[in-house]
């Protein structure tokens, strides 16, 4: 795994209905943006490629729908993610209110093997819009109180430190699975018990 | 490949084969990932064969075998990504698409081929248009229901960053156009549903259920078809008119299942935006009328119709096209339209989803088109029209379709907060008709509290009287619609306070037209019976007293006959009340007029202020018995007729001699004691026209007054009382003395301070005798600071005693009597 150069990440991001996923999503891999409203329904991924620190690296984005109502064959592909977005509308309240549960869910349905150390992004969407409802420093101090959670803040509408952010998702999802790496690695260089090459080397000296 | 149904298993069974499964799946892909770091492809290709081969299980539910095609797939992208770098890097592997073909089975097969020719895209664009015409025909082949939703899912999600989407021309090109991507969607979007369609007739009829169940895990895959549509940024309004929605609803409506139409509705909904939506209501709704029996069209219709309202209110508050849209699009009359031929077509539709409907286009017309109110009443008429046609009447309040009715009702309230736009309705009272005695009553307890909390005046006799129609249940029984028997008083008394409070706010600009207001809802209220009248018409009264007032300060031309029209209408009013076998509030009504009467003066008062008094005392005399009631109402009269300087010699002389005759003639002694003691003050500061408007100051009369007092207090057996009362007649004494009553002089207040003193002295000590002494104290000290003011009174007080001497008490009490 590591000798092959490029490496699969896969990001999942979560957050109530219409905060902003697919349109960050859009922003970031096609840098395109729609005021048009269209409902996600079920999960569905975008690709990106991207280097970071001199590694080639194709992001697998996970953009899911935020009613849950949807997900009628559950969450079954928040398994093997290296990274969860959280994301919450900075004019809605109430979108800000619902992250704790998204965090949790994840957590539970992922199971990741260090919960704790599980690495979260969290993204403020709609800065381009008033009257703000959630500062920056109530979703920081939220951040802290998660393990010190990376925050930013975004516009998907004016691509406002999408770049940024998912800069950083990258670069978590990457430690973590550097991190991560040998524990899955579950099936060490297999031992054979034949021993081909020594038999076939003893058996020319074999002097009886 | 077996054919038979999925044998589901329970669900530590289930977990069992997952997690082997899973175990396998690992192996296989750790073995595939060394092959492929060794660059051994074909290796790798085996060992994702082995892999995919778990998905051709029969054992798992949908949902496990979701988690499993999501580990597979997960790993398969690791081989692509093998592959796409092998391609770029210009390693020929030509006959791979030909080479995976020869899997052993079909399942295996086709992901590998999917991922294969997703490689071949991918690296070699001019492949693009037949190689994907060639995997959704290729996947055909797979006719299992679950595995094929699930392969042709793997189809959609591979192809999703490769679909052609540049617009359509002319000219033949291998790459692909729009066009191209819509009929390869529109073809896997056809065979996914009908693989699920087909679920729901394979097996045996008691496992319904669960295939229902499983159905609907299932439905997103399906629903991922749309999504994949809705992401062409090509397919324009145009291209989605003409092509992609047709496409989709003619799979719809002719598969002919319920669940898969129910749905595969609301995905389009979602999934495609407003805008489109608005353009192609006729379409879609006329859809909704052809669907299944067994369809929740009213969900359907009601979620499109919110989805437009609030996208109208978004558009509003930020402008741009959407407005612009709306104003071209007939929005209201289509979803109108639409909705009664919905209703006219489909003969299962519940008649509480009839008017679930009708609720939606409210709402979508309050939001659209806040200024239409129009709307809103053709809504109103089109409901009752339904009611009509099924014969619905008196629906019981407690059925769903009553609830719904309640709800239509109420929008118009709760979203004007103004009775009287809700009275601007035709059709609202004879849909309110609709309900059963409880259904309107609790609507018009609504309507009240609404108009209350909103304090919403009522500013016409014609408004007041609709009012009050629409409030029927609470103005007057209904005889042929409710069980007078059970009457609830506290409930009742809770509904009138209500209404009369409202009545408060029935109020014109123009003092002739609020009298017009006044004999209107006189006319209506006054049928509300003896229980009701007697919330309701006070407040007539009252507003009928006001309004003479503000006669008075006009001064119009025709004031005074005006004023006594209205003195003339309340006294209709009142005795009303009396008819009614009600006296004490009568009584206090007259008194309350002959006040207003006399202040306010206008031509011929004395007259109707007498008739006032009289009436008054005739309650007095006729109706009110308990000894309480009557010490109450004769200090009532007592109170007015002091007041009132309207009277010449002729009437106020009877009326005075009638008050102390009918205070001495009181039950107890106390009540005849107190009584009196009250009457005293006619005769000094009542006034009356003699006088010229002034205190009568008839000082012998006053005396005689208070010494009938002091001869009934001694007849009093409880000594407590006794003192009590010769402490209030005390007071009574100091008031005319300070007052220069020239028949009252110290020597009356000694003899009447010693009786006190000694009678207090023999009291046993109690709470009563401490609250009599305090009194006593009290007044003491009062005289006190008067014989000591500095003020020129001092001299008269000359020789009052505050603490005499008790031993010749006897004998001035004597003295007392004497005179």
């Amino acid at each position: 795994m590591a000798s092959r150069k490029k490496t699969l990440l896969k990001v999942i991001i979560l957050g109530d209905s219409s905060v902003g996923k697919t349109s960050l999503m859009n922003q970031y891999v096609n840098r395109k943006f729609s005021n048009q409203y269209k409902a996600t329904i079920g999960a569905d991924f975008l690709t990106k490629e991207l280097t970071v620190d001199d590694r080639t690296v194709t992001m697998q984005i996970w953009d899911t729908a935020g009613q849950e109502r949807f997900q009628s064959l559950g969450v079954a592909f928040y398994r093997g993610a290296d990274c969860c977005v959280l994301v919450f509308d900075v004019t809605a309240p109430n979108t800000f209110k619902s992250l704790d549960s998204w965090r949790d869910e994840f957590l539970i349905q992922a199971s990741p093997r260090e919960p704790e150390n599980f690495p979260f992004v969290l993204l403020g969407n709609k800065v381009d819009l008033e009257p703000r409802a959630i500062s920056a420093k109530r979703a920081q101090q939220w951040c802290q109180s998660k393990n010190n959670i990376p925050y930013f803040e975004t516009s998907a509408k004016e691509g406002l430190n999408v770049e940024q952010a998912f800069l950083a998702i990258a670069k978590n999802a990457l430690a973590q699975q550097n991190s991560t790496v040998d524990l899955y690695n579950e099936f060490p260089d297999q031992i054979k018990l034949t021993n081909t090459q020594k038999t076939s080397n003893n058996g020319d000296s074999c002097a009886c | 490949m077996p054919t038979t149904p999925p044998q589901i298993s329970p669900v530590e069974e289930q977990e069992k084969y997952l997690h082997d499964a899973l175990g396998i799946v690992k192996a296989q892909a750790f073995q595939m990932k060394r092959s492929l770091d060794k660059n051994k492809l074909m290796d790798a290709l085996k060992n994702a064969s082995a892999m995919l081969a778990e998905l051709r299980t029969s054992l798992l539910s949908p949902k496990s075998y979701y988690e499993l095609y999501m580990s597979i797939s997960d790993e398969l992208r690791h081989l692509e990504l093998y592959l796409v770098d092998e391609f770029q890097k210009g390693t020929k592997v030509p006959d791979l698409y030909e080479l995976v073909q020869y899997a052993g089975n079909i399942v295996p097969r086709l992901y590998l081929l999917i991922t294969v020719g997703l490689v071949y895209i991918k690296t070699n664009n001019s492949l693009r248009r037949d190689l994907l015409k060639d995997l959704v025909e290729m996947c055909r082949g797979v006719q299992h229901p679950l595995r094929g939703l699930f392969l042709r899912n793997y189809l959609l999600q591979c192809t999703r960053n490769v679909l052609p989407d540049s617009p359509d021309n002319e000219v033949e090109c291998p790459e692909g156009t729009v066009k191209d991507s819509i009929d390869f969607v529109l073809m896997n979007f056809a065979e996914m549903n009908k693989l699920w369609v087909r679920m729901q007739h394979q097996g045996h009829s008691r496992d319904r259920r669960n295939r229902e169940k499983e159905r609907e895990e299932l439905r997103i895959l399906v629903g991922t078809n749309l999504v994949r549509l809705s992401q062409l940024e090509s397919v324009t309004l145009d291209k989605y008119q003409k092509s992609v929605l047709p496409g989709i609803l003619e799979q719809v409506v002719s598969c002919r299942d319920a669940i898969a139409q129910e749905y595969l509705m609301e995905c389009i909904i979602q999934v495609f935006p407003d805008e489109f939506h608005i353009q192609t209501l006729n379409p879609f709704l006329k859809s909704c009328a052809e669907l299944e029996a067994g369809v929740n069209v009213k969900n359907i219709v009601i979620c499109l119709m919110e989805r437009l309202a609030a996208f109208s209110q978004r558009s509003d508050t930020v402008g741009g096209e959407g407005a612009s849209i709306l104003k071209e699009v007939q929005l209201f009359e289509i979803f109108s339209n639409q909705v009664s031929s919905i209703i006219a077509n489909r003969q299962y539709l519940p008649p509480e989803d009839m008017i679930a409907l009708q609720v939606a286009l409210v709402n979508l017309a309050l939001k659209c088109y806040p200024d239409k109110i129009e709307y809103i009443d053709n809504v109103m008429l089109s409901s009752v029209e339904i009611f009509q046609r099924l014969g619905m009447e008196h629906l019981e309040s407690h059925s769903s379709v009553a609830k719904e009715l309640l709800k239509l009702l109420k929008i118009p309230l709760d979203n004007y907060n103004n009775l009287l736009v809700v009275l601007q309705l035709k059709h609202y009272a004879g849909l309110m008709q609709h309900l059963d005695y409880f259904g309107r009553k609790s609507l018009s307890i609504y309507i009240l509290n609404n108009a209350l909390e909103n304090e919403t005046i009522i500013p016409t006799a014609e408004e007041a009287e609709q009012a009050l129609t629409l409030l029927g249940t609470l103005v007057a029984d209904d005889k042929n619609d409710h069980p007078v028997a059970d009457v609830d008083l506290e409930e009742l008394t809770e509904e009138q306070c209500l209404l009369a409070r409202f009545i408060h706010q029935m109020k014109a600009a123009g003092p002739d037209d609020h009298f017009l207001i006044l004999t209107a809802a006189r006319k209506t209220l006054s049928t509300g019976g003896s229980l009701r009248i007697k919330y309701t018409l006070p407040p007539l009264v009252f507003q009928a007293y006001q309004l003479a007032y503000k006669y008075k300060d006009l001064k119009d031309e025709k004031w005074e006959k005006k004023c006594t029209k209205i003195f003339q209408f309340c006294h209709q009013t009142i005795t009303a009340l009396v008819k009614a076998e009600l006296a004490e509030l009568p009584l206090r009504l007259f008194l309350q007029g002959a006040l207003a009467i006399d202040q306010i003066g206008f031509e011929n008062h004395e007259t109707v202020a007498y008739e006032f008094m009289s009436q008054a005392f005739s309650l007095y005399e006729d109706e009110i018995s308990d000894s309480k009631a009557q010490l109450a109402a004769i200090t009532l009269i007592v109170g007015t007729l002091e007041q009132i300087s309207c009277f010449s010699e002729e009437n106020s002389d009877p009326l005075r001699s009638q008050c102390a005759l009918a205070a001495s003639k009181l039950l107890k002694k106390p009540d005849q004691c107190r009584g009196v003691a009250t009457c005293s003050h006619l005769f000094w500061s009542g006034k009356s026209l003699t006088n010229k408007g002034e205190e009568t100051h008839d000082g012998k009369r006053v005396v005689e007054c208070l010494k009938k007092g002091i001869r009934t207090a001694k007849q009093c057996m409880d000594v407590y009382v006794q003192v009590q009362l010769f402490v209030e007649l005390l007071n009574h004494y100091i008031y005319f003395f300070e007052k220069g009553n020239d028949q009252v002089d110290v020597d009356v207040l000694n003899q009447l301070i010693k009786k006190i003193k000694s009678e207090l002295a023999n009291l046993e000590s109690s709470d009563e005798a401490e609250q009599i002494s305090k009194h006593f104290s009290n007044t003491a000290v009062h005289l006190k600071l008067r014989m000591e003011s500095p003020d020129g009174d001092r001299d008269a007080y000359k020789g009052l005693l505050l603490n005499p001497d008790l031993e010749d008490e006897k004998a001035e009490t004597k003295k007392l009597e004497a005179k």
